[in-house]
This record gives C-alpha cells, structure tokens and sequence, in this order.
C-alpha cells in the first residue's frame, strides 16, 4: 500500500472512531441520565450563565455564592441603611440553588433569610415560598421542604390553612417522621392557638440548623412577649376599675405596687404603654417586633 | 512494535515530568487549595464537608488539567520547538511508538499526581470526621471518608486520560507550544459545554441545518462535561458503576481516536 | 561492492510562504555514493543543502523526487538505523537529565539492556573525553562545546558503522576540534564510514578521502581532494616558495628578480615565491653556494579552497530555485 492510500485509511479508521466513541457517550446518557435536579431551568437567565460560566465547577461555584449570601445578610443586618436592604438576597439565592439544585442549606435557611420580617429580613414570604418551592422541584422525595414551606406561612404570612395544607402534603412524602400527621390537622384547626405555637417552636428550637433554631427561640420569645402583654394589659384594666381612670404611664403601675419596674420583653426591650389607647404595645426598636398578633390566646374548645 | 522501547520513552516522559518545576508548581497550589478548604469551612454556615469535597474534587480536576495541557503539550511541541527531536528520531524508533511513548509516560505522571492529590483530600476529610461531633455527622448527606469519591476520581481520570491525547494531537501537528496549548485549552472549553452543543436544538430556535450542524459538532467534540459527577457524590447521591463504565469505554475510545490521529499526523511530519 | 550511502537524483522542494506557498529548491538532482571505510565530507556555503541531505538521509524529510539508500536500505528503515549515528547540527538535548542518563536512554533504544547499556554509555561518554563528575550533571550546566561532545557520544553509543555528522566542528575551540579530528580519524581507522558537513575546509582536507562541495542545492564538485585539485590546477598555478634563512641583502637583490615576490621574515630570513613555471632547483642550489641554509621548499599548489571558491563562487554556477 502507498503511503497516501496507508493515510487514507488512516483517516477512515479515525473517522470511524469518533463515531463509535459519540455511540458510547449516547448510550451512556440513554442509560443513565442526568438526575432531574440538573436540567436547565431556562426560565431564569442569570443563573443560567453561571452555570455556563461555572464549566464544571459548579458545586464549587455554589459554595461561593452561599458564602456571599450569609456574609450580605449578616452585613446588611447589622448596618442601620434602610434603602436597599437585603436587595441581593433573593438574586444570591437563586443563583446559588441554579449552581447546586441540592444545596438543601441554602433553600431551608435561604428562605428563613428571605422570610423575616423588617428590619431583621426583606419579609418577603413570597420569595422564601418561591425558593423552597425550587428545592421541591429538584428533590421532589424531601419531606422537609414542603415542611419548611408550611412553617414559612405559619411563622410569617400567619395563614394558618395553607400551612395546614403544606404539612399534610409533607405527611404524606416517604421519610416523614410519624407526628407530621397530626400536626397537619391541628394547624388546621387550632392554628390561632399560642399553646399550639409554643409546641411548635419548641420543635424548630431542636432543628439541627442553627438559623432554624434561632428561629424558634425568637418565636417563643414573640409568644412569651404575647402573654406578658396579656399580663401586662390585664394589669392596666385593674388600675382602671380600681382608680377610675387610666393610667398615664408605667409610673402609675410601680407607684401602686401593681409593677416593680418597666416591664421588658426577653430582648430586654421595654414595652411602651400607649396612654391614648390604653393599650400595652411591645416596643418599636424591639427585634420581636411585629409580633403575631394574629395569636390570640388559648380559645375555650 | 517493540515494547522495551514505548516503556523507555514512558519511563524517559515521567522522570522528566518529576524534575520540571512546573510540576512542583501546580501541586502546591493543588495542595494549599485542598488546605485551606479547612479554614473556609469556618464561614459557610457549618457546610465544612461539603466544601472540602467540592474544592478537593475540583482542585484535583482543575490541577490535573492544567498538568495536562502544560507538560503534553510540552511533550512534543516543545521537542520539535528545540530540535531535541532529531537526534531521537534517528535512532530504531518508529514514530508511532514516541507518540505511545509519550503518551503512556504522561498518563502515569498524571495518574500519580492524581492519586497524591486525592490522598490528601482524603487525610482532610478522615481529619474532619474524627473532629467532628456525631450529631453533626448525622446530619451529613454522605460520609466523609466516602468510597464514592475513588469513582468520582476514577472519572477524572477517564476525563484527563482523553485531554492527555487531545493535548498530544495537538502538539503534533503545531509548529509552536504555544498554539497547541491554546487548541487544547479551547478544545476543553468547548468540551465542558458538550452536553449544551449536542442539545442544541431543544435549547435554541435556529435553522435546521445550523442547529444539526451544531449538534454533530457537539458529538464529535470531546466531551468532558460527561466525566462530571462531583455534585451528586458530594450529596450522596447514587453514582452507578455502570455509568463509570461506559464513560471509561468512552474515554477509552476518543484517547485511542486522538492517539490516533497524532500518530498519523506525527508520521508524515517533516523536520526542517 | 555495494556502497554505504547512495543518493539518485535526490531532489528537495520547501514550500515558501504562507497564502499562495511556492516551492523553494533547496536539492536539485543530486547523485552520490559512499563506500565502505570512506570518510567523506560534504561541503558548501551557507544555504547549499548540505543539510537538507543530511537529513533526507536520516528520514526527517522525505525527498520530493528521486532516492537514496543508506546501509543499502530506504532512509528511515529501522533495521538499518540500528547501524547507524547521527549527529544534527546545534543538538540540543534534555536539559534535566544528565549525560550519563541520556547515553543510557539512546542506548536503551538499540535494545541493549542492564550491564551492557551502561557499558556503552560510559564508553561513548569516555570516547568524546566526558569525565565522572561531569556525567552526573544535569545537561543545562553544560557548554555549548560540551553539548556537542555529548552530541557525537550518542552518535557513537550503538557502534555504528556508518556514523553522519552534522557540522560536528561547530562550537568547539581549537583544542576541541583537534579532539574531534582525532576520533574521526580513529572511527576511521576502526572502518567505520564517516559521513560529515563542514564549513572548515582545513579539516575537509585533512580528514576526507573524498569530497562533493554543493552550491544553491546542486553538486558543484565530487571526488577526491586531489583530483578535484588537479583538475583545477590545468587552469591556475602559483609555482614555488623557497625560504632561506642566512641571506645576505646582496644575495636577495640577486635573486629578487627571478622571483614574484620577496618577503622578508626575520633578520636574513625571506620567504621567495618563484615565477610560475620556475622549477625551485636552481635557486637552491645559488643559496647553498652563497652559504645560505635551506629552510623549506613549497608547492604553492592549487588547494581545496581555490577550488570551493572556484566552483561555488559564481563563474557558471546559477542559483537554483529561480522556477
């Protein structure tokens, strides 16, 4: 054979090989496909590029953005600026998630970020719904993001039904633990209830995150701060059967022996006492604040 | 064919691979990378291990890369650049077996930088388990000293072993180190975004005969986005061994196509 | 008998440029044959194709028409490579590694293993006068001269018998290129056959049995050093030089006349170069009888460089390539 006629052949068998090489790759995405959480969600555009960008480092890549996540939440809870605040939130987030669809961290405490109310969050319950929502789609079989979704509303949005909802489709995931069940139910019915509430809590105050279970503790510290106000109220409305009139301030109370001092909330806040309305208020510059009002005490059953 | 001599030429390629300094380079900044996972996980919230993972199975991926690209291309067009080829080619050895040669002693140099790198990786984690806390443990997605990760590494590998001879193609055919390089640095590019280009179609509105054009060139490229499984193990996610397999038969071929085509190239070379 | 290096209207085309490339001649239907124990040197100016044949015949570059034959065998035949030693013009090896592990590397590829590789690698190393500390230093600390030993000792690390040496002269001092004279002669006279370019027609003619001289990729010139001498000489001779020393400034006058040119060396001491056609007899004999003493009679004869500078200067000699 001459050596031309030697180099086509050559050619042929090479060309010939790269074709067998695109059947081994074709049946190795048919056999084993990509699980679902990398398909491209193309309906967000900048996360989308990360990933381009990203190449094949996108685990890496999401790391970095939970990171800058967790430092621009710290950051713009500690500084005292109104406009713009936790702006980045929710876009870190997205691209976060994008980058690693499984990064559970940054869905469950992402959305508690996103969830809290002004000035220690965005209060944007939508947005936290919406991320938790996305943790959903990419692991549909994880009990706790529709749990999570469920305490997102009842924790802020204080919609007692949706959450009822979301907790009983939770129940119904595989791995999810036994009492969900119930819970389901009774946030359903007794979602007003404080008692209820506290159990609640008591049960984030064990979570194995640490935001979760700051979470919790704050959320017991609002329902404590409800009863000291019903305590409190309860106190002003002596005064008045007993004097006549209301009284004009917290002095009125100490002098009568009805307080020892102002009263604080546990952020050591003290609570305001409106003269106008009569009425116990929890303090403006306290981190319980608002509370959830929507918590009446225990109904009579 | 004689083998003593593809092993001379191997063994010739790892023992000047050890004494270049480039080498030495990139595995410090591999293993001070692999290091300083330890202190980022301080500030990420208590996400410690999958950090650790993340960046060592990156680092090793991204270091290993660059190993390839700068000492295989080193390997020929280097030679050729200097003429320290002369001598060689006159002595009784075909020029398909250099090309082996070279290519066999790449891979081992490769594959022993690679198994460095991962030992390390795998004292920062046994590190991290034994100080870890067994609540924290609990609540990991997948084990620290994990087995799974040797598959991950063992894709790597497949994925460098096919960049080894994409690198070498190159440097066969180029008349200066610095062209090949930047072929085969595009070439990875392109080939980490494989998976897009061959699903061109369903992402894009264009023309049929563009988005086919696209989509063959998307087959026929390397694709070393395939080899990528790193996030699923680090959550603990199922990485199959029969995926492995078909992805090594895969390297496999596209190393042999591309050792193939250098070796065609190399011989009707000429040598001014 | 058959020859060791043989070429058949050997012809060599480089395309030039970059869009539309055009050939370059470099080797224009050059014939040759080398036998068995020759030394032969390939000579010519810059540029004449002394190597580009050198590595046609070393399968680096393969011929665009016409053949060559080395060891009785196509360049690039692997068997016949077993037999032979190159060395290309400013080698350049593998700066980490020390001489001793690259002679042990190239003899490793002629198949030779363990005691025996090492053996030969000392050998050739001792032959070009590389000593033991030397050996263990990486290449990248050698001299350009010491390179180029390195050079001629993997040339000879298989015990070739045909050895092709690449302007072997080049970087090295006079005390150098007297080294490498001597082992050429000694390859030589061990009945190897040496095939070599060069600049340095001194050592040309020293060295060579027989010589061809290229000019702009054609064969200006091939046969023996005086052949190729006597034919020239049909066309210019100088004639004599007498030197005597011991003269007398009366004696000088005398003879001055029947000389071409008188020069003066040293006190009593001239150099007399005769008219052509003078035979040098008479003079030397008027020298002796004016009591002056005979240093040395000399054939100013037509020498390599006359006929190099005669055939590739220019006088008929038109540039190839000019298609």
């Amino acid at each position: 054979m001459t050596s031309r006629a030697a180099g086509l052949v050559g050619a042929c068998a090479l060309v010939g090989g790269l074709a067998a090489a695109a059947a081994v790759l074709h049946a190795g995405d048919v056999g084993y496909p990509a699980t679902s959480g990398t398909e491209r969600l193309l309906y967000v555009r900048s996360p989308s590029a990360a990933r381009h960008l990203a190449l094949s480092f996108k685990g890496l890549a999401a790391d970095v953005y939970w990171m800058r996540t967790i430092q621009h939440f710290g950051g713009d809870l500690r500084s005292s600026r109104a406009a713009g605040r936790f702006e980045l939130l929710q876009p870190l987030l997205a691209l976060t998630t994008s980058l690693d669809p499984y990064f559970t961290v940054a869905y469950r405490v992402g959305a508690v970020f996103l969830a809290m109310p002004p000035p220690s969050g965005p209060g944007r319950v939508d947005q936290a719904v919406a991320l938790l929502q996305k943790g959903l789609r990419a692991s549909p079989d994880q009990w706790h993001y529709p749990y999570d979704i469920g305490f997102v509303y009842y924790l802020y949005a204080h919609e007692y039904g949706t959450a009822g909802t979301w907790f009983a489709r939770a129940a119904t995931m595989p791995g999810a633990p036994e009492w969900i069940r119930p819970l389901a139910a009774e946030t359903v019915a007794r979602g007003g209830d404080r008692a209820y509430a506290r159990r609640l809590l008591a049960e984030l105050v064990t979570s194995d995150q640490e935001y979760l279970r700051q979470d919790g503790r704050r959320g017991l510290a609002q329902v404590d701060a409800l009863d000291a106000i019903d305590r409190l109220q309860a106190l002003v409305e002596d005064y008045y059967t007993a004097a006549h009139v209301y009284p004009s301030s917290w002095s009125d109370l100490i002098r009568t022996g009805r307080l020892t001092g102002i009263p604080a909330d546990d952020a050591r806040v003290p609570f305001v006492y409106d003269p106008a309305a009569h009425l116990v208020l929890i303090g403006s510059t306290s981190p319980l604040a608002p509370l959830p009002l929507a918590l009446g005490p225990m109904k009579p059953r | 064919m004689k083998a003593y001599r593809i092993r001379l030429v191997a063994w010739h390629v790892f023992k000047e691979s050890v004494r270049d300094r480039v080498l030495y380079g990139i595995g410090a900044f591999a293993l001070l990378l692999v290091a300083a996972s330890a202190l980022i996980g301080q500030i990420t919230a208590g996400q410690d291990l999958k950090i650790i993972k993340d960046l060592g199975l990156s680092t090793i991926e991204f270091a290993g890369a660059l190993m390839t690209v700068f000492i295989g291309v080193g390997l020929v067009a280097r030679e050729i650049d200097r003429r320290s080829i002369d001598s060689l080619l006159a002595k009784p050895l075909p020029r398909w077996e250099f090309i082996v040669g070279k290519y066999a002693g790449l891979v081992l140099t490769i594959a022993v930088n690679v198994a460095l790198m991962t030992l390390a990786l795998f004292a920062m984690l046994a590190w991290l388990r034994w100080t870890s806390p067994e609540g924290v443990r609990l609540s990991w997605d997948a084990p620290a000293l994990d087995p799974h990760l040797l598959l991950v590494v063992a894709l790597t590998m497949g994925e460098l072993a096919v960049l080894t001879a994409v690198a070498l193609f190159f440097s066969s055919f180029s008349s200066s180190a610095f062209w090949s390089v930047v072929f085969t640095i595009g070439l990875y590019i392109a080939g980490l975004n494989s998976h897009d280009l061959r699903h061109f179609t369903d992402l894009v509105q264009t023309p049929a005969v563009f988005g086919r054009l696209v989509d063959l060139v998307g087959w026929l490229l390397p694709a070393f986005d395939a080899f990528d499984r790193k996030i699923d193990v680090v959550h603990g996610l199922p990485v199959p061994l029969g995926f492995v397999a078909a992805r090594l038969a895969y390297a496999a071929i596209y190393a042999a196509v591309a050792l193939g085509g250098a070796m065609l190239v190399f011989s009707r070379r000429e040598f001014k | 008998m058959p020859s060791v290096v043989s070429t058949d209207l050997l012809t060599k085309d480089f395309p030039v440029g970059f869009w539309r490339p055009r050939p370059r001649r470099a080797l224009d239907a050059v014939s040759f044959e080398i036998q068995a124990g020759e030394v032969f040197g390939l000579l010519g100016p810059n540029g004449a194709g002394k190597s580009t044949t050198l590595k046609l015949l070393t399968n680096l570059i393969w011929p665009t028409s016409g053949s060559a034959a080395v060891l009785g065998r196509p360049p690039g035949d692997v068997a016949a490579r077993h037999r032979l030693g190159f060395l290309p013009e400013n080698p350049t090896f593998y700066d980490h590694l020390t001489a001793e592990e690259l002679l042990s590397y190239f003899a490793g590829l002629f198949g030779y293993t363990g005691a025996e590789r090492r053996t030969r690698a000392s050998r050739a190393l001792e032959a070009v006068g590389i000593g033991g500390d030397d050996r263990s230093r990486p290449l990248r600390q050698y001299s350009r001269g010491m390179i180029q030993r390195v050079g001629l000792a993997q040339a000879l690390v298989n015990d070739p018998e045909l050895v092709i040496l690449d302007e072997p002269m080049s970087g090295l001092d006079p005390l150098g290129r007297r080294e490498v004279r001597e082992l050429m002669l000694r390859l030589r006279d061990e009945g190897r056959t040496i095939l070599f370019s060069s600049h340095i027609l001194s050592d040309a003619e020293w060295l060579c049995n027989r010589v061809a001289i290229l000019s702009h990729g054609r064969l200006a010139a091939v046969g023996t050093v005086a052949d190729l001498v006597a034919q020239s000489a049909a066309q210019t001779t100088r004639g004599w030089e007498v030197v005597g020393s011991g003269m007398s400034s009366a004696l000088v006058d005398r003879l001055r006349v029947r000389t071409t040119r008188a020069t003066r060396l040293g006190e009593g001491r001239y150099a007399l170069e005769l008219m052509v056609g003078d035979r040098p007899e008479p003079i030397v004999a008027e020298l002796a009888a004016a009591g002056a003493v005979l240093v040395s009679v000399t054939p100013l004869g037509v020498n390599l460089e006359d006929v190099f500078v005669e055939r590739v200067g220019g006088a008929g000699a038109e540039p190839a390539g000019s298609r």
